[in-house]
């Protein structure tokens, strides 16, 4: 466990590999195959074990379908953190920052790396004396994830709502996107809800009113024998 | 812009109506589902009917077809696609010597099951002589990106990652004979081949031969896994 | 110090749809046009291919083809007792940038003005009394009728090749088209889309209702088509990455399938992308534009000369352009006086969501930005207002373009925010819901308007543009009453649950809700009281006209592309006809 206050970045990555949980009911993988231990790049082992019991609450598995942490969430959170987003890739950055109404946004000076390594570790320190949240039962987890939810607390000045409402939409993304980016390993969230993915031509059967389309889903990222090539660092603009 | 589909992030007045009334049944047509029966259809592969000839006389049992590419491979090729080209050649959409009278002679349900096995099988490829590496290349690159000074985009864009298909009405091309591709181009470009007027016809008609040629060249060496086959597609059976 | 350029005949800030048509068309009549895009160069090949393109992360949450809030975004407050704050990321309205502008990635939808809204304030008082408008709203008559502008519009659409059903051709109803639209010369360039299964169950659901449902107008094609310019594009094949994403296909009209290649072969047009416009020059009196300076992708300041400036740089850059020149008087809503800056509106969306068994397959994902089936019976002046005691409308849809998860995952009202529950209600909902639309006008009001923002700046140092806005009372009336009828429709169309929310205050910037900010610079006869003349020539220095929605003096109903495209031929006519024969105002007051 690295000391509290390192940051990341100062550690080689091979101190920070963390391998993933054991998932509880296992991806149901084109190949077969099981999950595949994840290498942290941003979240040191703290902060890595939080998301990963956090997301797991979020979008829980079942006896049906994976959730996010099968699905790689905390993978897609890691490196979307430890990239070009994570810096405050398209955030305009300049002050002075005031406090503003609901309707006006976000309105803190953090980039989203900052935001979440900020607030995890207020979360973090408030939680040592206790018990840590990745040893909380669920029951326990959820209660402390709706207290964050519900605003109030502040985590080293970020409003825990702001962080709540981050975390929620990083793990949507993280379980909706494209298994180019890391999360949504093998396409699981599409599988669950029937959407086909990146190749999409549907001329031919889109007055075919009320078919069922069950194809597996396919990925930008993926050649002709259905591997997927992972690239989780692309950035968000036409290069 | 986009839907607005979120009532639980507003204050929604949220009308709960349990209607008896008739959901659009009538328009999905999927009523008494008779599921194809995909051992049946290796039977009339391999035996015919009463009649029609074998379809492995020309197609092979595996579906492999020949080398000389006079007749399609149609392995692993999607289930609805397979149907849909017989149904075109029952109503006349699509002509052709022998496929039209064979066609002709099967009843929907058979159709159906012949789809059902060739779409369930794989096959190995016969030797083939290779290609100019430089016209493959050339067709690599219209596969992928199209032609921008003529207005016509990458196959793939439809044909699926390398051509490996999108069903169920998009047709792999990947693997699939020179000769067969070529000259299926050839026909639209020339409106002799008459089904999706609005798309192979306009995109056939804006390549020169040496175009058609290359794209042939690519997708005949492409060799990829084909698409999981969709044998349970209820709907190959309602054309 | 900034290096002076050779003169040209035209410079346009800004190459997207107007900038392009502008551009395009004044090089052909023999002019030396210099196109000045502040984004960087992009055409369908090599930069809008799929699969890459169809990536919802990286192009409709990240927004990786909007522009970039690290250099440049926009103040907004809901009044004047607020502060404005920067919008820090892009939300709730997305402009564009790079060559081609938002129309690369808009949706195609494609719909004409109605004649009353170009006389506004004289049709509503005719029919309902000179007391019935709010008198906080600012509504006026345009100063440029419908019938003028029809022969544009018809233009517009032959560029584009829309794909659509007419409803009333030269007076005479059709069937299957509009019959509240107002005439057209001809029909639609392309049929209509093909209409999904969303579609046809609004189209059933309305029609029960004695409503009359038509396919909406799509810039997306129905079939390949070739333009008056000899560009071909391509018919689209519903792949539900339509707004947002550019198309691999050449399939929807955009700057660069629909004019684009004709302006950059001809030796009169000159492109200069990553080229930020920073100001307009006017020379000594103040009055005459003598060119623009503009700094390069290097940090380099240039003067470029021109007889004409040309500002086509989007509504709302086109405003905070005036305002950075020092061109017009800045619009106080304390006192009501000043032109730039007032009437700025934008549009009052709600939605309604209609959840069906689990064997009723929606398949949303199979859908073009416009291949909707759209009712016009609440839009506009389409109704008697007299009982409700609120202008304008809105046209109801089931419009749905895309099924794509991160961001469209319906789920019924009660369902948990997060958690198992959560899961399953997505899992068993995203497939079996059709999503309607209510889009309706906005009204400018007196409080409601652009101007500069005091503290926070551009990358460049120059002050961003401030927008203070909230939806009129007379606005939140009219969508509590259309989502309510669209409510009835969801009814009828067969979902276990329907639920419906119209639209609240206080206007929000975290809820998308269309790009279709307009006004600022309007259009008027009273040089006092708006920007530009009804050839879009601004009053203040005859050599400078301002084209785009920034000329709207109100937002109707309707999405404003196809007006904006009308107003772009419109004013070009009377540049190329009037101005250039015989320069100067070519409106006298």
């Amino acid at each position: 466990m690295l000391p509290v206050g390192l940051a990341s970045d100062e550690a080689p990555a091979h101190e920070l590999q963390h391998v993933a949980a054991v998932p509880i009911a296992p991806a149901a993988t084109r190949s077969g195959a099981p999950a595949q231990p994840v290498t942290y790049l941003f979240l040191n082992s703290e902060e890595a074990a939080f998301i990963e019991a956090a997301v797991a609450r979020l979008i829980p598995a079942d006896e049906q379908w994976p959730g996010a942490r099968e699905a790689g969430v905390p993978n897609y959170i890691d490196k979307q953190l430890g990239g070009a987003w994570g810096a405050g890739e398209r955030l305009y950055r300049g002050g002075p920052w005031q406090k503003g109404t609901p309707s006006q946004g976000y309105q803190l000076p953090f980039t989203p790396a900052e935001l979440f390594r900020t607030a995890i570790a207020a979360i973090n320190g408030e939680l040592r004396a206790a018990t840590p949240f990745a040893d909380m039962r669920s029951d326990e987890q959820d209660a402390y994830l709706r207290s964050l939810e519900a605003g109030g607390k502040d985590l080293g000045g970020v409003a825990s709502n702001v962080f709540f409402a981050t975390l929620w939409e990083c793990t949507v993304e993280g379980f909706f996107s494209d298994p180019v980016y890391g999360g949504n390993r093998d396409m699981v969230a599409w599988r669950m809800i029937g959407f086909p993915g990146a190749y999409a031509s549907y001329y031919e059967v889109v007055d075919r009113h009320g078919i069922k389309i069950d194809r597996a889903p396919t990925s930008l990222a993926e050649d002709v024998h259905g591997h997927v090539h992972v690239h989780p660092a692309i950035p968000a603009r036409l290069p | 812009m986009s839907q607005f589909v979120q009532p639980n992030s507003v204050a929604a007045t949220a009308i709960v109506v349990a209607l008896c009334l008739t959901a659009p049944g009538h328009v999905l047509a999927q009523s008494s589902t008779r599921q194809p029966d995909a051992k049946r259809g290796a039977v009339i592969a391999a035996q015919g009917t009463a009649q029609v000839p074998a379809c492995a006389q020309c197609h092979a049992f595996s579906g492999a077809s020949d080398s000389s590419g006079t007749f399609p491979r149609i392995a692993g090729q999607s289930a609805y696609y397979l149907a849909k080209q017989m149904h075109d050649y029952t109503s006349s959409a699509r002509a052709n010597p022998i496929m039209s009278p064979i066609s002709k002679a099967l009843s929907a349900d058979e159709i159906a099951d012949v789809s059902a096995y060739y779409a369930s099988v794989d096959s190995q490829f016969p030797p083939l002589a290779t290609a100019d590496a430089a016209i493959v290349e050339k067709g690599k690159q219209l596969a992928r990106v199209g032609d921008a000074a003529r207005a016509v985009q990458g196959c793939n864009n439809c044909h699926g990652p390398d051509g490996a298909g999108a069903t169920p009405a998009i047709p792999y091309l990947a693997g699939q004979y020179a000769q067969y591709i070529s000259s299926q181009l050839q026909m639209w470009k020339r409106g002799f081949r008459n089904t999706s007027p609005e798309s192979m016809a306009p995109i056939a008609k804006q390549l020169d031969d040496q175009q058609i040629a290359a794209i042939a060249a690519y997708y005949q060496q492409v060799r990829g896994q084909q698409e999981v086959p969709d044998a349970t597609d209820a709907s190959a059976a309602k054309r | 110090m900034a290096e002076r350029l050779k003169p040209v005949d035209v410079v346009t800030v800004g190459v997207g749809l107007t900038g392009a048509i502008m551009g395009k068309e004044l090089a052909a009549a023999g002019l030396k046009v210099v196109g000045l895009e502040r984004g960087p160069a992009r055409d369908t090949v090599p930069d809008f291919q799929s699969p890459t393109i169809h990536d919802e992360l990286r192009f409709a949450v990240r927004k990786a083809l909007m522009q970039d809030n690290v250099k440049e975004t926009v103040t907004v407050r809901n009044s004047v007792d607020q502060t404005a704050l920067p919008m820090r990321r892009w939300i709730g309205f997305l402009p564009g940038t790079g060559l081609g502008g938002a129309a690369v990635h808009w949706n195609g939808q494609t719909y004409r003005f109605q004649p009353s809204d170009f006389i506004y304030r004289t049709h509503l008082e005719q029919r309902y009394g000179k007391s019935f408008i709010d008198p906080e709203l600012t509504v006026r008559d345009w100063g440029v009728t419908y019938d003028e502008l029809e022969p544009h519009y018809d233009r517009f659409e032959y560029l584009c090749g829309t794909s659509g059903k007419a409803g009333n051709i030269k007076g005479q109803i059709r069937p299957g088209g509009n019959p509240f639209e107002g005439f057209r010369s001809r029909e639609y360039p392309t049929p209509p889309m093909k209409e999904p299964y969303y579609g046809a169950l609004f189209r059933k659901g309305a029609e029960s209702l004695g409503y009359h449902p038509f396919p909406q107008p799509a810039s997306t094609l129905s079939q390949p088509y070739t333009n008056p310019e000899g560009l071909t594009l391509q018919q689209c094949v519903f792949c539900g990455f339509c707004e947002r994403f550019a198309c691999e296909h050449f399939a929807k009209a955009s700057p660069q399938t629909i004019v684009l290649p004709v302006a950059l072969k001809n030796p009169n047009y000159e492109l200069r992308t990553n080229c930020q416009v920073l100001r307009v020059n006017l020379d000594s009196t103040g009055k005459k534009a003598t060119g623009v300076t503009y700094v390069d992708a290097g940090g380099r300041e240039f003067e470029q000369p021109a007889d004409i400036v040309l500002i086509t740089a989007y509504a709302l850059n086109n405003v905070r352009l005036l305002l950075n020149s020092g061109i017009g008087r800045q619009y106080d809503p304390r006192t009501g006086e000043g032109a730039v800056g007032r009437n700025y509106a934008y549009q009052t969306v709600s939605g309604v969501s209609v959840f069906y068994d689990s064997d009723v397959n929606i398949n949303p994902f199979m859908a073009s930005g416009s291949s909707g089936t759209v009712i016009d019976d609440f839009s506009g002046d389409n109704f008697d207002h007299g009982p409700h005691g609120f202008i304008g409308g809105a046209y109801v849809g089931a419009i749905m373009t895309n099924g794509r998860p991160i961001e469209f995952h319906p789920t019924p009202p009660g369902t948990p925010a997060w958690g198992l529950g959560w899961k399953q209600a997505v899992a068993r909902h995203y497939n079996h819901t059709v999503a309607l639309t209510v889009h309706g006008s906005s009204h400018p009001s007196r409080g409601n308007y652009l101007d500069l923002d005091p503290t926070y700046k551009d990358a460049w140092g120059l002050p961003l543009l401030r927008m203070t806005f909230e939806f009129p009372d007379n606005d939140i009336r009219m969508s509590s009453y259309v989502t309510e009828k669209t409510v009835e429709i969801g009814r009828i169309m067969g979902g276990r649950i329907v639920a419906g929310a119209p639209r609240k205050k206080p206007y929000t910037t975290t809820v998308y809700q269309t790009t279709h900010n307009t006004g600022g610079a309007i259009m008027g006869d009273d040089p006092t009281t708006s920007v530009v003349n009804r050839y879009l020539q601004c009053w203040d220095a005859s050599n400078v006209f301002v084209v785009g929605a920034s000329a709207f003096a109100h937002n109707a109903s309707y999405n404003p592309t196809d007006t904006v495209g009308a107003l772009t031929y419109w004013a070009l006519d009377a540049i190329k006809n009037k101005y250039l024969k015989s320069p100067g105002p070519l409106v006298q007051t």
